[in-house]
């Protein structure tokens, strides 16, 4: 047995027992994820010394599934893995007075699984499985809560926008296996010419519904309706960087046209969801759109042709985005309530936490010397190499100057107290140290990962950038960006800076009344036009097939009184007298007999005439 | 000598079953006649694997030992030691319980004798033996249906089976030899090949149940035990489609019969669908769409000898089709015989639902289970011999029949609407559950094996 399948398939028998024997979730739920972290880092130790490995599983003819460990493959999967037992630990106190752990837990595995298999498939259609499975376990993850009101419509805007940009997965994958004759991810990535960039455009639209990249955003917000270490794990730290990971594994394969494509879908994303997060009156909420604004700025490193600092900032990312979550479960928990109004000063009466907190959203900004400064002047530098650094290089730096604006004022909100807030007392809570302890693992996490940097970067054997004729320029860049962004979102209120876009930014930057005009009030219509159009076709097909019902019963009539009439009353007697000597028979046999007998009898002419034929 | 019996040791083995288990029933002792049928059976499976990757003849050619004969004994073998255990559970204690065991293992040594059929004096002894142990088994309710039913089966097989001989006349007319591996010498005379050919599709196509030879299939289903049903729909449809497929082997291609076969399997696959749609009985439901699925394995047989996909196709098919055909049956045996026992179930039992939706998926073609993986390698060989017509008419009936299996699927997850009675069927009263639902989980555990190990499968075929 290999450590590849140990570490997809010991969450899923461990998410398979928790449902079966229904007791004992917490200690089945941490068993599987400790045996998928171990065999992950087994690999990583194994990869890194040179032993790529391969395990082929029986599939199509001619296309066996295959789970494949490459440095990429592996790095991914042990991040899954960590900030996947990260995530469990912390909610086990999360969790602690709700009364249906077990389906959490069940199904928190399932995607851990699943997302495993994602990230370490080596071919398309396994990859397709996959995503679709970390699609349902989303679903049915963010619909936790199915009671409260509005969390259905939350979980199924959230699958049915990510499935139905996953028609361009589907597409892409169509496009690849049939141009190179193989699902093997790896030779697909042969492709050339206009399949090459057809493909990549339709990985774009599965990757902009799965990231939520501008103009498929919307659902992510929303999904923040569900518990929040499934927005720890999921919606920040592994499904939605499973766009971004489809475009990184693909990007030898992406032609310029698709990459400047890419990167302005990016760059708009990052500076529409920077601006909504900063004019957001919900901290989950601004947590969300945050998340869709740095998955706009991987999307702009991979645009200016240097993956490898997309993969810095999506692995450093998700330490950092999953700590901030953690840290936002417990102030929730104090004050059940996820509105910043509600939450002002809560920081003062947990200090350890909001310290976690504060540390985790100063390395998004982008501080020195945590690890989201290296990730982020990666991607500076890179759009600073890119033959379109006039488009590329505006947005990332505006990027990080919003991520400095809108992290500071939610610290501030969080550690400033108002005076006529004084009886806001804080519930005790149960189960503080398993958060605690999930919080602090990937708080540190996120301080010391830029150490390892290095190490990462000979692991995979990337070229970052290929010309460094601008040295210290993007540190530079990046650090005032940042530190002015600090500065302006802990002193200026947002209303003085946002000025008449704020209520706009609030609505998501609506256009024309959003979605709701946009796409599925034209849809609707459609839909009803299609309906008349096809009960007008219906209205014809019944009244011919009235007419010819009519017709036949006139030749019935016409056939019974003249034709049949003397042929039956004959026949009558014959059934008469035969109906006696019948006991058993039904009679029908002979019908049967009779058609089987001129059945052959035509095939036996067909066949004999078209011999004669041919 | 030695050599040829040392080949047949399996079908001498299922022979002196039949032999103990009647000796053992005419002691009364009908428990006995089971085991040993069901020791016989296992040991000739066993005795089958060991002739695996041996392509020979026997009796100078009369008995093939090849690589669908074998695999047709590995697969039918234990389907039959399954349908036996549908027998039990179904009929045990019953007066003539042990000469069921019998009868039907004497029906498995006809199927399994056709699938290696090398002689036309062979292909009518199979035939003749395996209908006359069939009429027996429908009629052993002895109420007026299964007589009944069982009579139209004698007639049709009869008739059928006489025409088979009357047409082979011909064939050892020409050839002056009863040897199939002679066929090839009727290429100077091709309206014999054909009145020839008509004739042996008329007596195997009486056998396979094709379209418009099919009329007693429904009644004989309808009327026998419900586990009877299973076997025969299962165990003597695969003989004479494997038996077409030796004979096929051998026809000189001029005389244009894939085109005659692909004929008849549209009108079988079409018919079988549109026929089971109009049911409301379960059992004349499964009736057709074996029916019809008998039109999917003609795929296979239209490309024997042209593409080398034929033989895998057919052997792969075969076994899905017992294991999901067979595990559907053992489903309705448990819940009842009308559409209105459906109703519900899936809500009721788990497990039953969610077994009989695979069952019934894997009967569309769903992948990954073992009919898609089935019906995607026929409609390649189909593709390979170049119809692709008959593939793109198959692939509609397939859109078809989702329609006929929904109906079964839809009511199982319906509200009911009043509290569901226990089943006043007297079929399905003497059910011991226990045996069924072994039955079903083995076919389920084959139905999802074979779907997903079909790689392994085929490697292991070559």
């Amino acid at each position: 047995m290999s450590f590849i399948a140990i570490a997809i398939l010991a969450p899923l028998a461990a998410s398979l027992l928790i449902l079966l024997a229904r007791r004992m979730p917490v200690l089945l739920a941490l068993l599987g994820i400790t045996l998928s972290l171990v065999a992950s880092l087994t690999l990583l130790f194994t990869v890194s010394s040179g032993g790529n490995s391969e395990l082929l599983l029986p599939g199509l003819p001619n296309m066996p599934l295959r789970l494949i460990a490459t440095p990429l493959t592996v790095l991914l999967s042990t991040m899954v893995a960590i900030v996947g037992s990260f995530v469990l630990v912390y909610a086990v106190g999360y969790m602690k007075s709700d009364s249906e752990k077990v389906r959490f837990f069940a199904t928190m595995l399932l995607f851990i699984a699943a997302m495993q298999t994602l990230v370490l498939a080596g071919d398309w259609i396994l990859l397709l499985s996959a995503w679709e499975l970390i699609g349902l376990s989303s679903y049915l993850l963010i619909g936790f809560w199915y009671q409260k009101p509005g969390v259905k419509f939350a979980a199924t805007r959230a699958f049915m926008v990510t499935r139905s940009a996953d028609l361009g997965l589907y597409i892409a994958v169509f496009i690849l296996i049939a141009s190179t004759g193989s699902s093997e991810i790896a030779v697909t990535l042969n492709t050339t010419g206009s399949p090459a960039i057809a493909a990549g455009l339709l990985l774009l639209i599965a990757a902009m519904g799965k990231s939520a990249q501008t103009p498929l955003h919307d659902w992510l917000q929303r999904a923040m309706a569900g518990p929040t270490p499934v927005s720890a794990l999921l919606h920040s730290a592994t499904l939605v960087a499973a766009g971004a990971i489809l475009l990184i594994r693909t990007a030898p394969m992406l032609t310029p046209e698709t990459l400047l494509v890419i990167g302005i879908v990016g760059g708009v994303t990052t500076v529409v969801t920077g601006l909504i997060a900063l004019g957001e009156s919900d901290l989950k909420r601004m947590l969300a759109a945050s998340t869709s604004s740095q998955y706009g700025l991987m999307l702009i490193a991979v645009g200016a042709g240097v993956p490898m600092a997309a993969l810095l900032h999506l692995i450093a990312h998700a330490a950092i985005k999953s700590s901030l979550f953690l840290g936002a479960g417990v102030f929730q928990h104090s004050r059940e309530s996820t509105m910043l109004e509600q939450l002002r000063g809560v920081g003062r009466e947990r200090p350890k936490i909001f310290i976690g907190f504060a540390l985790a959203a100063l390395a998004l900004a982008g501080i020195p010397p945590l690890s989201g400064f290296f990730s982020k002047d990666a991607i500076i530098a890179a759009s600073l190499n890119s033959e379109n650094i006039e488009i590329l290089l505006p947005f990332a730096l505006a990027g990080t100057l919003l991520t400095g604006g809108y992290m500071a004022r939610a610290l501030s909100i969080l550690w400033r107290k108002n005076q006529d807030q004084k009886n806001n007392q804080n519930k005790p809570l149960t189960g503080l140290v398993w958060m605690g302890a999930g919080l602090t693992g990937l708080v540190t996490l996120a301080i010391i990962l830029a150490a390892a940097f290095p190490a990462i970067k000979t692991l995979l054997n990337f070229p970052l950038v290929e010309n460094i004729s601008t040295e210290f320029l993007p540190e530079i860049l990046g650090l005032v960006a940042a530190l002015s962004g600090l500065f302006l979102g802990w002193f200026v209120p947002v209303r003085r800076l946002l000025g008449f876009l704020l209520p706009w930014a609030n609505n998501g930057f609506a256009l024309a009344g959003g979605f709701d005009n946009l796409m599925v009030r034209p849809a609707m219509a459609i839909a009803h036009g299609c309906e008349k159009l096809e009960r007008i076709f219906y209205q014809g097909v019944l009244t011919i097939g009235r007419a010819g019902l009519k017709l036949g019963r006139v030749a019935r009539r016409t056939d019974e009184q003249s034709i049949d009439g003397a042929i039956f009353s004959f026949v009558q007697g014959t059934v008469n007298l035969a109906t006696k000597a019948r006991t058993l028979q039904s009679g029908l046999i002979h019908k049967e007999l009779a058609i089987s007998t001129v059945a052959t009898a035509m095939i036996l002419v067909i066949s004999l005439i078209a011999l004669m034929v041919y | 000598m030695e050599r040829e019996l040392a080949l047949l040791i399996p079908e001498i083995i299922i022979l002196f079953t039949v032999v103990f288990a009647l000796i053992a029933e005419m002691l009364r002792l009908p428990r006995i006649a089971l085991v040993v049928t069901i020791v016989g059976l296992l040991l000739a499976t066993w005795q089958s694997v060991l002739l695996l990757g041996l392509d020979t003849t026997v009796f100078g050619g009369t008995f093939r030992i090849d690589m669908l004969s074998v695999w047709a004994k590995i697969i039918l073998l234990p389907a039959t030691l399954l349908s036996l255990l549908l027998v039990r559970a179904e009929i045990a204690g019953s007066d003539r319980e042990g000469t069921v065991y019998v009868l039907v293992t004497l029906v498995t040594l006809a199927s399994i004798l056709l699938a290696g059929v090398g002689d036309s004096m062979l292909l009518v002894l199979g035939v003749l033996l395996s209908g006359l142990a069939s009429f027996a088994l429908v009629a052993y309710p002895r109420n007026d249906s299964a007589t009944e039913a069982a009579m139209k089966f004698f007639v049709f097989g009869s008739v059928t089976t006489s025409v088979m001989i009357f047409g082979l006349s011909y064939w050892f007319g020409a050839t002056g030899s009863t040897l199939l591996s002679e066929l090839g010498q009727l290429e100077a005379s091709p309206a014999i090949a054909v009145i020839g050919f008509i004739a042996v599709i008329i007596g195997l196509g009486y056998k396979a149940s094709l379209v418009p030879f099919h009329f007693w299939a429904p009644d004989a289903y309808e009327g026998a035990p419900l586990s009877i049903a299973a076997y025969l729909s299962v165990v003597p449809k695969i003989g004479a489609i494997l038996a077409f497929a030796q004979v096929v082997r051998d026809m000189p291609m001029s005389t244009g019969w894939p085109l005659i076969i692909a004929v008849v399997a549209v009108l079988t696959m079409t018919y079988g669908y549109l026929a089971a749609l109009a049911q409301k009985n379960v059992v004349r439901l499964l009736a057709y769409s074996s029916v019809a699925q008998a039109g999917y394995f003609l795929l296979g047989v239209v490309a024997v000898g042209t593409s080398s996909l034929a033989l895998q196709s057919l052997i792969i098919f075969s076994a899905a089709y017992a294991a999901m055909n067979l595990g559907a049956f053992a489903v309705v045996m448990r819940v009842g015989r009308t559409l209105d026992s459906f109703k519900g179930i899936g809500r009721k039992s788990h497990v039953i639902g969610v077994a009989m939706v695979i069952f019934l998926l894997s009967l569309v073609g769903i992948p990954p289970l073992a009919g898609f993986v089935g019906k995607f390698l026929l409609f390649g060989a189909a593709i390979d011999a170049g119809f692709l017509w008959l593939t793109v008419v198959a692939i509609l009936n397939s859109v078809l029949s989702l329609a006929v299996y929904l109906r079964i699927m839809v009511p199982m997850y319906q509200a009911q609407s009043h509290c569901h009675e226990p089943d006043t069927d007297a079929n399905t009263t003497a059910v011991a559950p226990a045996l069924i639902k072994l039955v079903w989980v083995i076919a389920l555990l084959f139905t999802i094996g074979i779907g997903l190990a079909a790689q392994l499968l085929l490697r292991q075929l070559g």
